[in-house]
């Protein structure tokens, strides 16, 4: 039953083709132009066409501080994953422990702050946890006679505070992922490799790892990216209007987020972007090759 | 007992604790602030950590409902997220579809580019749609935002509907086509009833991303009238947090607590439905 199709499908395209080309596509476009200008806070009409100038200064000069903030980001994605996927492995295995008869509650609980909107946790972070007057922590410090910290100063602590966060909030995610694969995995090998006198971490080596791997892999990937682009927390912690904390940490989204809205540099913050797009797909196709090969 | 029972047990009392201790610290900013909201001015200052709330009251309940528009933010946050939703489901839906069902040249194409402009930063297009929205004339307007955001959420509806489309069996359909069903009238009667799971999920991802925004609303509306729950709470703390903040913790477990409730209830689609059409090319 071959109908013939025609222009149907993209008839059926359509409205959604148009609403891409308006909210993706063209800022893209406009983007890709306004970073060949010399757009800025002194060029904000009369600005014109200089070429590749932009691209430039980020990339060769190092005081720009673009590849100080991408060195950063890279820093940032790779302990947070690293992080995650470790501690989001063994409190699933903990989970799944035989004879845990609460793991139920325990995993609901776990799960509340991915539930928790993210711009409310984060702004509770901030004054709830490391604000040095309202803070929880800077209370335990005082109350253990310690002297208190501010823990968005510099941004050597900025950094941890903030990694701190996204564990908090990206924890459940990952965790919910590898309970449900380590589910999946069939127990009979479990018990013959005990009949074997394999011990623990034998088998979590040789059989429990192998398995879940091809199911946690997609979730990882897009955990990465997730990581990578994250904006909110370094943001709402540390940057925000008025309330800068002193710290200039920045990774490469920040970075070309307060080139635009704070120095007004568009042409510069606009070649970033452009930067950041084309490391992202090179990203996801290198990672779609290797989750296809797996 | 056995010593091999008698170290099962310690073993199992040990995890225990851990896991109370784990839930614990997790839940720490949670009940902390919860406890905040339900307490007199000076709580929030005064040097002692309780997590009970000291001299109960529903002052900052009151403030935030009552001092603050939050009604008016409640409806606009209802507001966007209908239109939004609506407005989403109809062009992604379609879409879905044709590509499920259908193999047109180009498909596979059309499918790969979404996904590769869906990589975008979100964030970075915010200067060149302020723009667009000038243009337009759509600025300080609801429909400019729901656009926006519709047109953010659009390729993952595409992707995710898509995904779940295939797996319903097309022999169905051509059951109904025989009945003489044309295509629209299928596709509402038919495929979409059997594509619930895909299409909640769907829309409550929508509506999350919309409950959540506030950087686009505070940005695209210039009036604090105007501002969804997000962004109205977003500048009630940037204004000045110091004298805000049992009221900002007031009224964040109020926005918190309808997303909670929904969340809890379609956790186990939320791990499948987020993962399926993510990466898979």
């Amino acid at each position: 039953m071959r109908e013939k199709l025609g222009s149907k499908p993209w008839f059926y395209c359509l409205p959604a083709l148009l609403l891409v080309v308006i909210v993706i596509v063209f800022p893209i476009l406009y983007t890709g132009y306004i970073s060949l200008t010399n757009m800025n806070l002194y060029h904000w009409t009369d600005y014109k066409v200089i070429g590749l100038g932009n691209y430039a200064r980020a990339l060769f000069k190092f005081d720009s501080g673009f590849l100080s903030a991408l060195l950063t980001t890279l820093l940032w994605t790779a302990l947070n994953m690293a992080i995650q996927l470790a501690a989001g492995f063994f409190i699933a295995l903990g989970l799944n422990a035989p004879g845990l008869r609460l793991s139920r509650l325990y995993k609901t609980l776990l799960m509340v702050p991915w539930a928790v909107p993210a711009y409310i946790s984060i702004l509770l972070w901030r004054v709830g946890m490391f604000n040095t007057e309202f803070g929880v922590l800077n209370k335990l410090l005082t109350m253990l006679g310690l002297g208190k910290v501010d823990f968005l100063a510099t941004n050597g602590i900025a950094f941890c505070s903030c990694m701190a966060l996204n564990l908090w909030m990206a924890l459940p995610f990952m965790i919910s992922t590898i309970d449900g694969a380590l589910q999946s995995v069939d127990r009979s090998l479990y018990e013959s490799a005990t009949l074997d006198g394999a011990g623990f971490w034998v088998k979590i080596w040789y059989i429990t790892i192998p398995a879940i791997r091809p199911i946690i892999a997609p979730a990882a990937v897009m955990t990465t990216f997730i990581t990578f682009k994250q904006f909110d927390i370094i943001y709402l912690l540390t940057q925000q209007r008025g309330y800068m904390t002193g710290a200039t940490l920045n990774t490469v989204i920040t970075y070309a987020h307060q080139n635009a809205f704070v120095s007004n540099n568009y042409g510069l913050s606009s070649a970033v972007s452009m930067l950041l797009f084309v490391i992202i797909i090179l990203f996801s196709f290198a990672t779609n090759r290797s989750l296809r090969e797996d | 007992m056995t010593k091999r029972q008698f170290r099962r047990r310690v073993r199992l009392i040990a995890l225990n604790v851990a896991f109370l201790l784990l839930c614990l610290v997790t839940l720490v900013p949670v009940l902390y602030a919860l406890s905040l909201s339900f307490s007199g001015r000076g709580a929030a200052l005064s040097g002692s950590l309780s997590f009970w709330p000291k001299d109960f009251t529903l002052d900052n309940y009151r403030a935030i409902m009552f001092d603050e528009p939050f009604f008016l933010w409640l409806k606009n946050s209802l507001v966007l997220s209908a239109g939004t939703i609506a407005l989403a489901m109809v062009c992604a839906v379609p879409a879905a579809y044709a590509a499920s069902r259908w193999r047109f040249p180009g498909r596979r194409g059309m499918l790969r580019v979404l996904l590769v402009l869906n990589a975008f930063p979100q964030v970075l297009s915010l200067f060149a749609l302020f723009r667009v929205l000038r243009l337009t004339g759509l600025l300080n307007s609801h429909a400019g935002l729901v656009v926006i955001y519709a047109g953010s959420m659009c390729v993952f509806g595409i992707w995710n509907m898509k995904g779940y489309f295939d797996t319903i069996p097309v022999e169905i359909e051509e059951a109904s086509r025989i009945d003489g069903a044309n295509d629209a009238q299928m596709i509402c009667r038919i495929v979409l009833p059997l594509a619930k799971p895909a299409i909640i999920v769907t829309c409550v991802m929508v509506l999350i991303t919309v409950w959540n925004e506030y950087l686009f609303a505070t940005t695209f509306l210039l009036d604090s009238k105007t501002y969804s729950l997000a962004g109205g709470l977003y500048q009630l703390q940037s204004n000045d947090y110091s004298r805000n903040w049992s009221t900002f913790t007031a009224a964040s477990m109020l926005a918190s607590v309808p997303l909670l409730l929904i969340f809890f209830k379609i956790q186990k689609y939320m791990v499948s439905g987020l993962t399926a059409g993510g990466v898979k090319g």
